[in-house]
């Protein structure tokens, strides 16, 4: 029986670069993939590792067969879709494991750093950073050092496959930066498949069930930025719509899924003076787009209004998008609820929150009529003893009572939907309004920077003659949180109750810097289309740029930049400058019409030269004893002159 | 039931073929466009091709569907990524036709061998330049030398093992030099025809008829078994004397290499006689002859050998094989 032998020990040179390679294109997608994809791969490489390392046997073809099988079906199980790039990349993680079990010869390692390759890539899609860069730079280096240990000879050192990757880079980063510059952008995509799904939201949540979760995560992460065409408004007209919810169980608002509405936009009749603005949205994976309350035109394709005027796109958010827009902060919707809609915009569910609805009830008729009951409600909200807290307590069975009469904390969602109920036990239509408010002038930038920690609710009530009209409840509690922004309020609060006003201001300041990088940033680099990519080539001084002629551009550089760099290649494998004695000596075989044949000393050939009579015996020994005393009399000046002498006595 | 054959070829035997076709064409091109070379010959630029290889092909179409997704994304990291990989790309290219240009090959000779061994073919490659070239082998269809790198002035000699059937001349009319460096992304190369020969001995015989008696030549007395014969003097050691008949102790005392000479001596010695042999095809009786010819120079007895038209006279030593060798090698011919 033969045994079985184990692997030769002849990939230790290359496969550690290679399992690096791996684990740095791995590791930006750790966050996002299931836990076992993420064991099994570690798993699978210390696993290979030591095979190569002890020369053990690779696993089985049957054992990884079904391995295969496994992970094929646990991605289908985990994600129930292969299509995207949370499935891709996890599929990818998998076949780099299974690839790496039966990776055999050198040259399998070709797969794992195409595999590789596509899992930067993918990760480049799902997040763009500030530090994306730097980090692909290094993937790219350690993939093209681990490709050339692959091919290299037993006595290249890693330093040097190290070295030699990062001079062929060094060659491509002229070529990739003119491409980049002029390659054309595209202004529409051929074909949209959602990025990531699989992640969840960042950004708002879809419902509100104010009461259930006991205190409001305050997440510093930017929700988006601004920047105005003209002045920034004030804090207090700086409310960013989002989504409606119109529907309330007792406990949760809901809202309905997005969907066009082509008299939504006809309904609002604006007045005053427009703002206009860019706003660079991060990724949300939702489908709802936000802009300042009301917006009339956006730049962005493919998005609509729906019937509660929020605007959404049929594809969710998943990649940091700019779009303009133009809003006016002075607006009224006027529209006519009859009938069905007025039941339906101000329907509560039987039995519940009763001690509001008496109350209310109670109230309006104390009020005669609704603006005056709705002002009786927002003077109760600011006189009585009512808090605004981001730690309430929870609330339980029938929140919105035990909040009205018992608790009296709580946040803008408390607040706008205890409000929205109070509105509709009477009978007024009301809905409410998820999006931001307020936001962070980031002085550097001259942008405007609106965090998670900014998202807000308020109501929005139906009034005869008047529409739908924006109330904000919170306002009649915190003004503070209304005129100042949420941010503010918070760091000032922070930065006085620690004492700590001089350091965490200067740490503030860093933070802005960061961030005003980070807008730049996004708005050259990642965000650099079809719009900036013309600005840009108009300053370069390309008279109406169009892709034509960026392309010619771009194949023209590339050719100059081909030929500059075959040059610089050329120059570095040419031979060195033959020495003065080789030049002098090569002149004389000439004359003498002989060919030196091969490990023939200069000696022999005089004596050849001298029998063939070609050249005067003297001249041939004259040149011959020199040359001699070049080679091999020491570093003496004066033979080479003799030399030269000699060589130039024969002519 | 049997099988019908199937009348056309299979899908890769025929691109094989295919593929087989087109590098003759090529391949005779190169020849006519670039004539003999010299023994010595240095790679211009004009003579060193390039194509993508399988990996390359594969390359190029990962670059080009990231540039698609980049594209539709509008993602700009990932068109960074795709245009520096196909940066690397265009750099490989250039750098590994660079790794060829300018290397000096040079025949460096070798030696004869006996049919079915391999004929190694030594070519020295000289790196003149500045800077290492990497990844370097020798090739003739079918068969490929060990890859070696070179660094700055650097010579090193590869050996192309040809294996061979028949004797005579074998020539290496065409060879080429190829590199793969940096990525294995393209395969540059270039064909070389220099006038390269080596001589191949027929093979010895596997089982050989015995061979013809010892005989003694001019012989005037009987010898007896102990093979002592009467000491003439000594003179200077000439090649294919027998080193049984060197003075050592002379050579000891003086330095000089001298024989013993014997008058009358029996000095037994072997014909082998192409016409003598019991075999009727002439390829098996060089075979034969050949084998008695290694075996008698294993022994270090005096052999003569007999071919129709030559004849060597017994005698013994390196030239002397090497002389009845080489005219077995060509018996026949037409060449020299």
């Amino acid at each position: 029986m033969v045994r079985p032998r184990g692997t030769d020990g002849s990939l230790l040179r290359s496969l550690p670069w290679t399992l690096g390679a791996l684990a740095l294109s791995i590791a930006p997608h750790i966050p996002y993939l299931p836990i076992w994809i993420t064991t099994a791969f570690f798993g699978c490489t210390i696993w290979r590792y030591t095979i190569e390392k002890r020369r053990r046997m690779l696993p089985s073809t049957w054992f990884r067969a079904l391995l295969a099988l496994i992970c094929f079906l646990g991605v289908l199980a985990t994600y129930s879709s292969i299509s995207g790039v949370g499935p891709g990349s996890a599929l990818l993680a998998v076949m780099a494991s299974l690839k790496l079990l039966e990776t055999r010869k050198r040259r399998d390692q070709f797969v794992l750093l195409f595999i590789c390759i596509f899992l930067v890539m993918s990760s480049l899609l799902r997040e763009q950073n500030l530090w994306s860069l730097p980090y692909m730079i290094i993937s790219v280096i350690v993939i093209v050092t681990a490709w050339l240990r692959m091919s290299a000879a037993k006595s290249e050192t890693a330093t040097q496959s190290f070295s030699t990757g990062g001079r062929l880079l060094l060659y491509a980063a002229p070529l990739a930066v003119a491409m980049w510059i002029f390659f054309p952008r595209l202004a529409t995509p051929f074909w949209s498949v959602p990025i990531d799904t699989g992640r969840a939201t960042s950004g708002l949540s879809d419902t509100m069930s104010p009461g259930d979760i006991s205190s409001l995560s305050l997440s510093n992460e930017v929700a988006f930025r601004v920047s105005f065409d003209g002045a920034i408004p004030q804090p207090r007209e700086r409310y960013w719509r989002g989504l409606v919810l119109t529907r309330f169980n007792g406990r949760t608002w809901t809202g309905l899924e997005p969907s066009v509405s082509a008299s939504a936009q006809q309904q609002i009749v604006v007045s005053g003076d427009p703002i206009a603005y860019e706003i660079t949205l991060e990724p949300t994976r939702q489908q709802w787009v936000f802009a300042l309350d009301m917006p009339m035109t956006w730049s962005l394709p493919k998005t609509f209004m729906g019937p509660q005027q929020q605007l959404a796109r049929p594809v969710p958010i998943d990649q940091r998008i700019a779009y303009k827009a133009v809003s006016y902060p002075e607006y009224r919707v006027e529209t006519e609820i009859s009938g069905l809609y007025r039941d339906w915009f101000s329907s509560l569910p039987d039995n519940s929150n009763e001690r509001t609805a008496e109350l209310a009830r109670q109230m309006r008729a104390e009020a005669g009529n609704d603006r005056d009951f709705i002002d009786a409600v927002l003077r109760k909200f600011h006189n009585e003893e009512f808090f605004y807290t981001l730690e309430p307590p929870p609330l339980g069975n029938d929140p919105v009572d035990r909040f009205l009469f018992e608790t009296r904390r709580g946040f803008c969602e408390h607040y706008a939907s205890a409000f929205s109920v109070m509105m509709r036990s009477v009978g007024i239509p009301s809905r409410i309004v998820l999006g931001y408010h307020g936001g962070e002038i980031n002085p550097m930038g001259g942008h405007l920077i609106v965090r998670q920690s900014d998202a807000h609710a308020w109501t929005e009530v139906w009034l005869d003659g008047l529409g739908w009209y924006r109330i904000d409840p919170t306002a009649a509690v915190a003004p503070e949180r209304i005129d100042y922004g949420a941010s503010d309020a918070a760091f000032e609060g922070l930065g006085e109750a620690w004492g700590l006003s001089a350091p965490s201001q200067l740490l503030h300041k860093l933070s802005l810097t960061v961030d005003a990088i980070n807008a730049k940033w996004n708005d050259w680099i990642l965000g650099y289309g079809p719009d900036t990519q013309s600005r840009f080539m108009e300053w370069l001084g390309m008279q109406d740029p169009d892709w034509q002629k960026m392309m010619l551009t771009m194949i023209g550089l590339v050719a100059g930049l081909v030929m500059l760099i075959s040059l610089m290649l050329a120059l570095r494998y040419r031979a060195p400058a033959k020495d003065p004695a080789a030049i002098l000596y090569r002149r004389f075989i000439r004359k003498t019409g002989l060919e030196p044949g091969i490990g023939e000393t200069a000696e022999r050939f005089a004596r050849r030269a001298i029998q063939t009579n070609s050249l005067p015996p003297g001249l041939i020994m004259s040149v011959t004893a020199a040359y001699h005393d070049v080679r091999y009399g020491g570093a003496d000046e004066s033979a080479l002159v003799r030399l030269r002498q000699a060589v130039g006595a024969i002519s | 039931m049997s099988s019908i054959p199937w009348p056309f070829p299979s899908p890769g035997a025929f691109l094989g073929s295919l593929r087989a076709g087109a590098l003759a064409r090529v391949g005779r091109w190169a020849r006519k466009r670039q004539g003999t070379d010299p023994a010595t010959t240095k790679l211009r630029p004009g003579r060193v091709y390039i194509l993508p290889t399988g990996v390359g092909i594969v390359f190029a179409i990962m670059v080009f569907v990231m540039l698609l997704g980049s594209m539709n994304y509008n993602n700009n990291l990932s068109f960074v990524l795709t245009f520096v990989l196909f940066g690397i790309g265009f750099i490989s290219m250039h750098q590994c036709q660079r790794n060829l240009v300018g290397l000096e090959l040079t025949f460096a000779g070798t030696e004869p061998v006996f049919a079915g061994q391999a004929m190694r073919f030594g070519i020295a490659v000289t790196n003149h330049s500045k800077s290492a070239r990497c990844g370097l082998r020798l090739y003739r269809e079918g068969l490929q030398s060990d890859i070696h790198d070179l660094q700055p002035g650097e010579s090193k000699v590869f050996i192309l093992a040809v294996p061979t059937e028949h004797r005579g001349w074998i020539t290496l009319d065409r060879f080429g030099i190829r590199t793969l460096f940096p990525f294995e992304l393209f395969r540059s190369w270039a064909w070389l025809h220099m006038d390269i020969r080596g001589l191949v001995f027929p093979r010895p015989a596997e089982n050989p008829p015995e061979p013809p008696p010892t005989m003694v030549a001019h012989g005037h007395r009987q010898h007896d078994a102990r093979g002592e014969e009467d000491f003439a003097g000594l003179r200077k050691y000439q090649e294919g004397d027998s080193p049984r008949h060197v003075a050592w102790k002379a050579y000891a005392r003086s330095g000089q290499l001298l024989s013993k000479q014997f008058a009358g001596a029996d000095t037994s010695s072997q014909w082998f006689d192409f016409d003598d042999i019991p075999v009727n095809d002439i390829e098996q009786r060089l075979s034969v002859l050949t084998r008695w010819v290694v075996d008698a120079d294993r022994t270090l007895e005096d052999y003569g050998l007999r071919l129709p038209g030559t004849e060597f006279e017994p005698a013994h030593g390196e030239t002397h094989r090497r002389a009845c060798l080489e005219t077995l090698a060509l018996f026949e011919t037409g060449t020299r």
